[in-house]
């Protein structure tokens, strides 16, 4: 007996060391890329014969098929042509890096961004509940806009339709679009209304497709914070983004946003990538106040004792 | 021989806490769940609310004194959902099924559903709320 309990404590060390170790790669390999490498346990629910799947209702052997399937490696392309898909799971592969490390606030920015913080539940966990957009769970009615960039931040897809006169951005999340006015007008110095989305217009400069913005509304937020909150901006925001197509499968793009109400410098994001989403076509993801009110009342509060 | 079966229980025991501990350290956490703690629920669907931004299941269980008990089942997004292999016709009222989940923190019959099988066993949601789906 006492061999065999030698033999168990020795066979069990070996072992629990295997598993904290192997566990400890996966985590520093992050455990989203970890889980690409696996296939999936069912098979995803297909589109309609001749349709597409949305860009969030692929999964990852979807992807991998469709890029396949579609010869995304080495596909001729047209830089100016921006056509497709990109991205379905926020800019750089997870919601929210774009804009992390803020330049410092000013007076007034610091002032902004404590008002974004909302209450805490009886655990003293985030509740959200000044985040009306959609995302916070404890806010009443969420699904007031996302303003801009933090709809560009929290990508679920968007693509480009490009008119002779202007470039339409259309977003899946929220079903919305941007309007890129390519018609050679120039910013308006005093915007008569703020726009959510901004007042945009676009240049080529060379094979980079530059949009500068102006007249935002300052209710929304550059991007979330976490655990909770967002980082400001005012009604003197300008943005400036910069999409160039590496290759057919790749985008490519740099943020500046420049808001001296705010932030006592620009703020530049680093180059981003965000990849074109094949075999998908935008579907339609509303965020519907009645929907997200039932949720919120029904399954959310409850749980979080916030409502018995 | 006995001990030996003892000994071959706890290591197996020590392997699953060790391999599920990392599981659900991995995890977001998700507001309103205990996700260290799992509950078991067998139940019979009442609905399916197939809408954002979480889909949910109502289903009835039974109590210790035989009284159905309304119990909500949370699942993820409509899009991720789809990624997963559920649809909105997947699930039918009065169809028998097994779910595993976090409970709510509030103790509130509520469960956030990790695993999702019909009686016969049949998967049904392998894990809604990991990145595996995605």
């Amino acid at each position: 007996v006492s061999h065999n309990v030698k033999r168990f404590i020795f066979l069990s060390s070996i072992c629990l060391a295997s598993v904290i170790a192997l566990s400890l790669i996966v985590f520093a390999q992050g455990g989203r890329r970890q889980d690409e490498n696996r296939p999936p346990a069912l098979p995803s629910i297909q589109p309609p014969p001749g349709w597409k799947s949305c860009p969030r209702c692929q999964n990852n052997e979807d992807r991998r098929k469709a890029r396949v399937e579609n010869k995304v490696e080495g596909h001729a392309f047209d830089p100016h042509n921006l056509s497709g898909v990109w991205g379905y799971d926020g800019v750089g592969g997870d919601r929210g890096p774009t804009f992390r490390t803020p330049p410092p606030l000013t007076e007034w920015g610091k002032q902004r961004q404590l008002e974004t913080v909302g209450a805490k539940n009886a655990r003293g966990e985030p509740m959200h509940s000044k985040d009306t957009s959609g995302l916070g769970g404890g806010a009443p009615v969420n699904c007031d806009p996302m303003g801009y960039p933090r709809l560009y931040t929290y990508n679920y897809g968007f693509e480009f339709l490009q008119l002779p006169d202007r470039t339409l951005q259309f977003f899946e999340l929220n079903h919305t679009w941007r309007t890129i006015w390519t018609d050679g007008r120039k910013l308006p110095e005093n915007p008569p209304e703020p726009h959510w989305l901004g007042w945009n217009i676009g240049h080529w400069d060379g094979d980079t497709f530059v949009v500068e913005s102006t007249g935002f509304d300052e209710r929304s937020w550059i991007d979330g914070v976490e655990p909770d909150g967002g980082w400001p901006h005012s009604d003197q925001m300008r943005v400036v983004e910069r999409y160039r197509r590496v290759n057919y499968g790749t985008l490519e793009v740099q943020l500046t946003v420049t808001d001296p109400k705010t932030y006592t410098q620009p703020w530049v994001t680093k180059l981003s990538t965000i990849p074109l989403v094949s075999g998908t076509e935008l579907w339609e993801n509303f965020c519907v106040p009645s929907d997200y009110n039932t949720f919120t009342n029904d399954v959310y509060l409850p749980a979080t004792g916030e409502k018995k | 021989v006995t001990s030996k079966r003892g000994m071959v229980a706890t290591f197996s025991l020590m392997m699953m806490l060790t391999i599920f501990g990392g599981v659900v350290s991995a995890h977001h956490s998700r507001a309103g769940y205990d996700n260290k703690k799992t509950v078991t629920l067998k139940g019979v669907v009442k609905e399916v609310a197939w809408r954002n931004p979480h889909v949910y299941v109502i289903f009835g269980v039974k109590d210790d004194k035989g009284t159905v008990v309304q119990w909500t089942g949370e699942l993820s997004s409509v899009s991720t959902m789809l990624a997963a292999g559920m649809s909105k016709d997947t699930l039918k009222a009065g169809d028998e099924i097994v779910v595993v989940g976090a409970p709510a923190e509030a103790g509130t019959p509520q469960s956030l559903i990790a695993k999702l099988t019909r009686a016969d066993g049949t998967l049904v949601v392998a894990d809604s709320y990991r990145s595996d789906t995605r």
